[in-house]
């Protein structure tokens, strides 16, 4: 399961902006004089550095103890041998093992701390992971659910296939390709292991069975590369401050001949009647709201561009307008009243909105659940769709 | 190489998934053999944990360990044979393998280590000897780090059997 790619050889690197010194992929020497030229590496780092100094293990798939040994021995020469140097290696949560066994080195120095990559994972994070988000994450996959599934179709998916769905949330997405497009393997994956466990709960509760949900992070999976057939990335390239990274590893763990499938929104084209201009205020707001927190809920109609940058061919683009009209509008406006509830209770907040300008953020969402519940209303959220093909 | 599900066993009360032996010899013809190996497994007995990948990941790493040392330490002629069963969360991996006195006997003081009270403190000095590291050092770490249990058994023919039993599972949740 984990990345032949990754795992055959390693590299390291320095970087004398950061004082970083980082390993890749996998170490299982033989011998600790396989290590020399690393070690020499990272004594030559070290030399020039003053005050800390971070490695970097994050990408460190695999680590004998004969690498470990010479690196670790190595590391504790140095702060030995230089008092005014500290010492802070940084491990992933993802790699069960690197915390542990790096940690040893805190109990032989207290110039060395180590420390797992997890927090402010990325910029909004603790907005969107607590628990109160999570039954509107499921409403909202079942009001895009009634369109994406003759849209997926159109976009490739069909049974049989091996696919995967990266950045799954609590993973009902997943359940339904499951039971709709019957994959021949379907792994979920995210980096909030609240979200997988809920995940696997409902998983358990409906019998769903086969689905492989895994915890990682999206911008350096431990995925094999070039196997899957159809990757899906839904409503979260949007979420980070650097979608081409992740892109990046979509395209990579899927098949040459296979297809990238990304949705993402742009909320300032939320819409609703009666009462439009006041809704058009406020998610002209939440697109400046999310910029500020260095994220793109614009990101919908920019899909091609980034498709095409990242090297996919024959891209489809297409887009489709979740409605009041889908179903009870009740389902709808508790979306929209989940949104204000975040991003006007907190986010607003957070960003520090005086309460003036709170309430007529609130304005807008109260009146486009006013407009979905309307008898004679209407109201929107449009959703863009893409897809590309990796070349062979 | 051979991998059958059904083999034979020590203790087969515990359900066996895969067997798989290889003369010695040539398993020792090359150091790759045992990442290959432990990766291989590892990803056969994976996929219906809770999380694959980790669990993937952190088996690998533990079977390399027990494998580089029986690379490092055996006996001459024979097989090398690799089992591995499960019972719930638990994971035991055996290793059967031609074992003379003297190397049963390394085998016996590594285990003595990695049982003593102080095993933390002997994994440390281990660890951070100047020297060239121990052949017990790996099966220190899977005793303190991974909380395996680990046995050994002086089989017939003189051969021996190294046994380490895991909850993995447990651990990274
Ligand atoms: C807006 S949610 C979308 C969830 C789901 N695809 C859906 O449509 O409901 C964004 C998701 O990205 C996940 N995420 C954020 N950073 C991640 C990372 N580095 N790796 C994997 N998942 C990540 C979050 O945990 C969250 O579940």
């Amino acid at each position: 399961m984990i990345a032949d790619s990754i795992s055959q050889g390693f590299q390291w690197n320095f970087n004398e902006n950061d004082q970083e010194f980082s390993l890749h992929g996998s170490l299982r020497p033989q011998r600790s004089e396989e290590m020399n030229s690393c070690i020499s590496a990272l004594e030559n780092s070290v030399s020039g550095v003053s005050g800390r100094f971070y490695v970097n293990v994050r990408r460190l798939v695999r680590m004998n103890n004969v690498a470990f040994h010479a690196f670790a021995g190595k590391i504790l020469d140095l702060v030995r041998g230089r008092s005014d140097l500290k010492v802070h290696v940084t491990t992933s949560s993802v790699v069960g093992w690197a915390t542990r066994k790096f940690a040893v080195l805190e109990t032989m120095s207290e110039n060395i701390t180590v420390g797992e990559y997890d927090n402010e994972f990325y910029p909004g994070q603790t907005f969107l992971e607590e628990g109160g988000f999570i039954p509107i994450l499921r409403t909202q996959t079942k009001l895009t659910w009634r369109h994406e599934r003759a849209i997926l179709q159109r976009h490739g998916l069909e049974p049989g296939l091996q696919v995967a769905d990266i950045c799954c949330g609590i993973g009902d997405f997943a359940v339904l390709l499951q039971k709709e497009f019957q994959p021949d393997r379907l792994v979920a994956l995210d980096h909030s292991r609240s979200s997988l466990d809920y995940a696997r709960k409902v998983a358990t509760d409906f019998g769903i069975r086969g689905i492989d949900y895994v915890f990682g992070d999206a911008s350096e999976m431990l995925l094999e590369s070039d196997q899957f057939d159809f990757v899906t990335c839904r409503h979260s390239l949007q979420v980070f401050d650097r979608p081409e990274l992740i892109l990046q590893e979509l395209l990579r763990i899927c098949k040459p001949g296979g297809r990238i499938y990304i949705t993402n929104e742009k909320n300032s084209h939320c819409l609703g009647e009666p009462r439009s201009e006041s809704i058009q205020r406020t998610y002209n707001e939440v697109a400046r709201l999310w910029a500020h927190f260095n994220m793109d809920i614009e990101l919908g109609p920019k899909s091609r561009r980034y498709l095409i940058d990242a090297g996919l061919e024959d891209i489809q683009m297409e887009s489709f307008m979740v409605t009041n009209l889908d179903g009870d509008p009740q389902d709808f406006a508790d979306i929209i009243q989940s949104w204000e509830d975040v991003y006007a209770g907190k986010m607003a907040v957070e960003r520090g909105d005086s309460e003036e300008q709170i309430r007529e953020f609130r304005q807008g969402f109260q009146d486009h659940i006013f407009a979905a519940k309307h008898p004679r209303g209407y109201a929107g959220w449009p959703i863009w769709v893409a897809s590309g093909r990796k070349p062979k | 190489m051979q991998a059958t599900s059904e083999g034979m066993s020590l203790n087969s009360d515990v359900p066996q998934m895969l067997h798989m032996d290889l003369d010695i010899k040539d398993f020792c013809s090359d150091w790759a053999h045992c990442d290959l190996m432990s990766g291989y497994l590892a990803r056969m007995v994976s996929h219906n944990r809770l999380d694959s990948l980790l669990f993937s990941n952190l088996y690998s790493s533990a079977l390399n360990e027990l494998l580089e040392t029986v690379f490092r330490v055996h006996g001459e002629d024979g097989k090398l044979e690799c089992a591995v069963r499960r019972q719930g969360n638990h994971d035991r991996i055996e290793l059967t393998f031609p074992a003379d006195q003297p190397t049963f006997e390394t085998y016996r003081q590594a285990i003595e280590k990695v049982q003593a009270s102080d095993a933390e403190a002997l994994y440390l000095e281990a660890l951070f000897t100047e020297d060239e590291p121990d052949a017990g050092l790996g099966l220190l770490e899977l005793g303190v780090d991974y909380g395996a249990r680990l046995t050994i058994d002086r089989l017939e023919n003189g051969r021996m059997c190294l046994v380490a039993e895991l909850a993995l599972e447990d651990e990274t949740e």
